[in-house]
Order: structure tokens, then C-alpha cells, then sequence
């Protein structure tokens, strides 16, 4: 039956085609109105793309590895990326264990608190750049208020210099454990009440409960947005400018830095340094994105 | 039974001497939390209220002269309007861009989606400065003549802004259930053009309005990729740089710095207190890309 039925429909649909306008006119009927989108795509973000990378393996005699090499082997270059990822390991596992905490006690407060509490999360991280890094100085800055309020107490306090790595870690932690929060508050949803009711049931302790249920449901989301943090962290550069600024280059190294000096001073070995340097991150962020998208899937088997 | 169980878990939930340190402890955390969100904000009005600063705990006097110089200030008040210009016509091409793609992708062609969706990743991963260099690489070959033009900045800013408006759309539209109101505005007999703006516009307004102002507080507070692609163009972000660079220690240099810092602080809280709002106090970055995954493992 279901065959009779199936191989009667065929003919209806075969029938239809020729009804249709032309091949290429279907064509532009299912992509127009997405064809704009697509072209400030091509133009702003995957040509671009295309030609950062080619040109780094470009050079007036065609292929050739040699920009690499060469921008890999400086000491200068090496200890930027070592720099940088650290600094996102750091960045991201102090959001980490800040941020998880914070993230199950908000997801756990009522309407009118929790609203508060986001609000206040959301305007910490969308505050960064420049203004995040002034605000660090007028804080811990040689004349900030924390370090004039430090020294009225602890008169030989000598806050972090602005342009050090440590000052870097703090201004950063100003708008990433708030993202982290974001990120990870839904994910405290998925621990359904049920759950804890049904391991009292059992008679487990809450610390049973947490290391064979909490824990193992929540890794995956905790993991991804770890991941994300580390991600952006090593990408900031707004914020790192801002706090250089006085330094005159002796601040720290990390990557974001070193392209933006490259362009701005270097003019013999600028591009190629931005270049090299620019595909090193690009390299970090498909990296990270794709482990990102897997750990996703795999934590949303609970929704 | 099932009645039961919620009764005896909710005392024990809350037994026991631990009760009371953890409320402590937790008290504590939102305490420092609050003041570690606070601090540095206080200490930026109080500069930009101070009149001397250097010894004290606090200013030795205050003034309001920094924010009258500042508002007075030709060259403030121009990269003011240049950023404000910036920002609204990223959030305006972006919304007209992303409209119709994410309509389209959910009436008629849904190849548009997994195309859209994983060029939404591309800005959301890669850092602004790469996507800022990359783009300065691109026009070189491309089209030197836009080098450090006010155009090209602003394909910048709509590429790299484009996804918080897509997201956002394309969440308005799935909670609208776009695909039946828009059938049922063809079954009506409505012209595609009626049935865009006078169907789906209406129905996805807490999209369109969260994602322009997420486009917006973008563009507003962009500073990478505009002094990659801008050379010349002058928005705040870059004034602010310049301003930071430049402090010789002068009196004054960094008190205006604090009014700028203070009024674009106010302008992004102002967005995210609207976007806040729209979303019903949800958080307006929940886990990005989630739905896309959850969407796909489910055909």
C-alpha cells in the first residue's frame, strides 16, 4: 500500500517542475535576500581571512615557508605566544573558580535579585577597552584610589606596574568572570531538583551527590565556557594597549601587542611579523571553537 | 508520595550548623563581588570630579569644571558624533542585512542557515585585531583607494557586529513562529514585501531592538579594528587611546579622560539595561551557538 502510494506521488511532484521558472531564476529566487549578508561576509570576513593566511606563505618567489621560520625563531615572537597563552590559562581558570560558584547561587535566587545581579554582570562585561584599562589605573594605578587607600593603611604598598603581566590578569578578570557567569548561569538549570531528591532518597550526602551528579552534568557546559574565556582573553587587546600605554615597550609581551606594534613601528618586518603572528591566533580560535562546538554537544544532551 | 518528598528535602536543604556559615560566606562573596564591580567605577567619577589628586585617600576637592571643559571640547564632541554615527549605521545595515537572510533561510531555502551560521562563528572566535588586519590586508589588494576610509570602517563594524543581530533575530523569528504567521499572510493573498513589513517586522521587534542595540554597543566601543582598517578616523575609543598614551602627568589630562570614560560607561549601561529588559531578564549572551548545536542534532 504504502508503496503504491509513494510511487503515485512521484509523478505529481516530476509534474510541478516544468511549472517553475527557469533553473538559474529559481536560483536567485532562493538566495537574494540572503545574498547581501553573504556579501558583507565574503568582503569583511572570509576574503580577508583568505589573503591573511596566503600572504603569510607568499613572498616575491611564490610558495614558501620562510616568514614563518623566520618570525617563529625570534625570541621576541616565542615569548609572546607563551605569554599570551598563559595569560588565557590563567584568565580562564580564575573565572573558573570564581565564576561557577557565583553562577549556581545567582541561577538559585529569585526573580527580583537575579535580575538585579544580572544586570550588574551584563554591564561588567560589556565594559572593556580603553575605558576598562583607564578605570584600572584610577584603581591600582601608581595614583589610584585602592593603591592611595592600600598605602594609608600599609605605607610601603607599591601597586603592580600598570604595564605588567599580573596588572593585565587583574584588568582582564574585570569583565571575563562576569562573562563566565553569563555563560554558565542556564547551565545550572539543567540540575533538576528531581535529581538531588531522588540521591536523598537513596540517602546520598550532598557531597555524594555533587561528585556522581552535579559535577559530571555540569563539566561539559563549565568546560565550554572555559574554553571560550580562554578564546577571547587571548585575543583582547584594547585593554592591553590602554595599560602599556606608559610603558614605552618594556611592558609585557603578548601576541595582540606584538601585531598592533608591528604595524604601528616596524616598517621593514612588520607585516610579515603581524601576518605570521595574526594566523598563530587565528589558529588558537579554530582550535578552541572547534572543541567548543564538540563539548557543546555533548553538554546539551541534558536540555 | 511525590507531594511528600519536596517537604522533607526543603528543611534539609537548609539544616545543620553549616546553615549559617554558608549564608555567611555567601553574603561575603556577593559583598566583594559588589565592590569589586564598584570600585573602579567609583574611583573614575571621583576623577573626573576631582579637582587635585595624588596624596589623599580621597580628592582634596571637587568640581565640575573637567565635565564642563570636556562637553566643550570641538575635538570630544566630534569623535562623539563620529562613534555615534558609526555605531547606528552598523546597527542599521546590520538589521537590514540580517532580516531578510534569516527570513528567507526560515520560509523558503534553508541552505541559507548553515551558511549564516557558521560565518556567525568567525567574528565570535577570531580576535577583532585579526579580523582588523586581515581586512586592512584584503582592501590593500582589493581596493587601496578605501584604505583608512570611513566605508571600509564601517564594513568592519557591521562585519564583526552582524552576528549579535542574527542571533537575535533568529531567536524573535523562531518564537514568533515566523513560517505560519508568513504562510498565513500568502494564504491571505499579501505581497512578499507586505508580508515583511507588515508580518514579520512586528512580530520580531524585541529581536530587532536587542540585536541593533547589541550592534550598536559593538561598534560604539570598538577600538581594534578601527585603529586597524581607520587610520584618521577619529572615535572615541581612539580619542580615549591617545588620551592614555600621551599622560604626561598634567592636571586635567586625566580627568577628562574619566568624563569620556564616565559618559561611554552610561551609554552602554543604558544598552544593556534595554537589552536586559527585552530579553526578560535574561542574560543577553546565554552560552552563543547553543542553539544552533541543539537545532542540528535534531533534524
Amino acid at each position: 500500500m504504502g508503496a503504491t502510494a509513494s510511487a503515485g506521488s512521484t509523478p505529481i511532484v516530476r509534474e510541478s517542475r516544468p511549472t517553475r521558472p527557469s533553473r538559474s531564476s529559481g536560483w536567485i529566487a532562493a538566495w537574494l535576500p540572503a545574498i547581501p549578508l553573504l556579501a558583507l561576509v565574503a568582503l569583511g570576513l572570509v576574503g580577508p581571512a583568505i589573503v591573511l593566511v596566503a600572504q603569510t606563505f607568499v613572498d616575491a618567489g611564490g610558495f614558501t615557508v620562510a616568514q614563518w621560520t623566520r618570525v617563529l625563531g625570534q625570541a621576541v615572537n616565542q615569548e609572546a605566544i607563551v605569554t599570551s597563552v598563559a595569560l588565557g590559562l590563567c584568565s580562564a581558570t580564575i573565572s573558573l573558580i570564581i565564576g561557577a560558584p557565583v553562577a549556581a547561587l545567582v541561577s538559585r535566587m529569585l526573580a527580583g535579585g537575579r535580575a538585579f545581579w544580572l544586570g550588574l554582570l551584563n554591564v561588567a562585561a560589556n565594559f572593556g577597552g580603553i575605558g576598562l584599562a583607564f578605570a584600572y589605573l584610577a584603581t591600582l594605578g601608581s595614583v589610584g584610589m585602592l593603591t592611595l587607600i592600600i598605602q594609608s593603611l600599609l605605607p610601603s604598598f607599591v601597586p603592580p606596574r600598570s604595564s605588567s603581566v599580573i596588572a593585565l590578569l587583574l584588568a582582564y578578570e574585570y569583565t571575563n568572570i562576569p562573562l563566565f557567569v553569563l555563560l554558565t548561569i542556564p547551565a545550572f538549570g539543567v540540575l533538576r531538583d528531581e535529581w538531588w531528591e531522588a540521591a536523598q532518597t537513596a540517602s546520598a550526602t550532598r557531597v555524594q551527590f555533587w561528585r556522581r551528579v552535579g559535577i559530571p552534568v555540569l563539566t561539559p557546559f563549565l568546560a565550554s565556557g572555559w574554553l571560550l574565556i580562554f578564546t577571547w582573553a587571548i585575543g583582547i587587546y584594547g585593554i592591553a594597549y590602554g595599560l602599556a600605554g606608559q610603558s614605552g615597550g618594556t611592558g609585557a609581551r603578548i601576541i595582540t601587542l606584538q601585531i598592533g606594534s608591528a604595524i604601528q613601528s616596524d616598517v621593514l618586518n612588520g607585516t610579515a611579523r603581524a601576518g605570521v603572528l595574526s594566523v598563530v591566533l587565528m589558529a588558537i580560535a579554530t582550535v578552541s571553537l572547534l572543541s567548543y562546538r564538540a563539548l557543546l554537544r555533548r553538554a546539551l544532551r541534558w536540555f | 508520595m511525590s507531594a511528600a518528598a519536596p517537604a522533607v528535602a526543603a528543611p534539609n536543604r537548609r539544616a545543620g550548623a553549616g546553615g549559617t556559615a554558608r549564608r555567611a560566606a555567601e553574603a561575603a562573596l556577593f559583598l566583594g563581588l559588589g565592590l569589586y564591580f564598584a570600585v573602579p567605577m567609583i574611583a573614575v567619577l571621583l576623577y573626573s570630579l576631582a579637582t587635585r589628586w595624588t596624596a589623599e585617600v580621597l580628592p582634596e576637592a571637587y568640581t565640575l569644571t573637567w565635565w564642563q571643559s570636556t562637553l566643550a571640547d570641538p575635538e570630544i564632541l566630534a569623535a562623539f558624533q563620529t562613534t555615534l554615527v558609526l555605531a547606528t549605521l552598523t546597527a542599521a545595515v546590520d538589521v537590514a542585512l540580517v532580516v531578510p537572510a534569516a527570513y528567507w533561510a526560515r520560509v523558503r531555502n534553508p541552505r541559507i542557515r548553515p551558511l549564516v551560521e557558521t560565518s556567525a562563528a568567525i567574528p565570535f572566535a577570531l580576535p577583532y585585531l585579526v579580523i582588523g588586519f586581515a581586512l586592512l590586508q584584503f582592501s590593500g589588494i582589493v581596493a587601496p583607494g578605501l584604505q583608512g576610509t570611513f566605508p571600509l570602517v564601517v564594513l568592519g563594524h557591521c562585519a564583526i557586529a552582524f552576528p549579535f543581530v542574527y542571533w537575535a533575530v533568529d531567536g524573535s523569528m523562531a518564537a514568533a513562529g515566523i513560517e505560519r504567521l508568513s504562510e498565513a499572510g500568502e494564504t491571505c493573498g499579501a505581497p512578499p514585501w507586505q508580508i515583511i513589513r507588515r508580518i514579520v517586522f512586528p512580530n520580531i521587534t524585541p529581536g530587532i531592538v536587542s540585536g541593533s542595540l547589541l550592534a550598536f554597543a559593538t561598534s560604539f566601543g570598538e577600538f581594534a579594528l578601527t585603529q586597524m582598517v581607520g587610520r584618521g578616523i577619529y572615535t572615541i575609543p581612539i580619542w580615549s587611546a591617545s588620551a592614555i598614551r600621551s599622560y604626561s602627568g598634567e592636571s586635567g589630562d586625566f580627568n577628562r579622560l574619566a568624563v569620556v570614560t564616565m559618559i561611554s560607561f552610561f551609554v552602554l549601561f543604558v544598552l544593556s539595561a534595554i537589552v536586559v529588559y527585552f530579553n526578560r531578564g535574561q542574560a543577553a549572551r546565554l552560552l552563543p551557538g547553543a542553539a544552533t548545536v541543539d537545532k542540528r542534532e535534531q533534524p
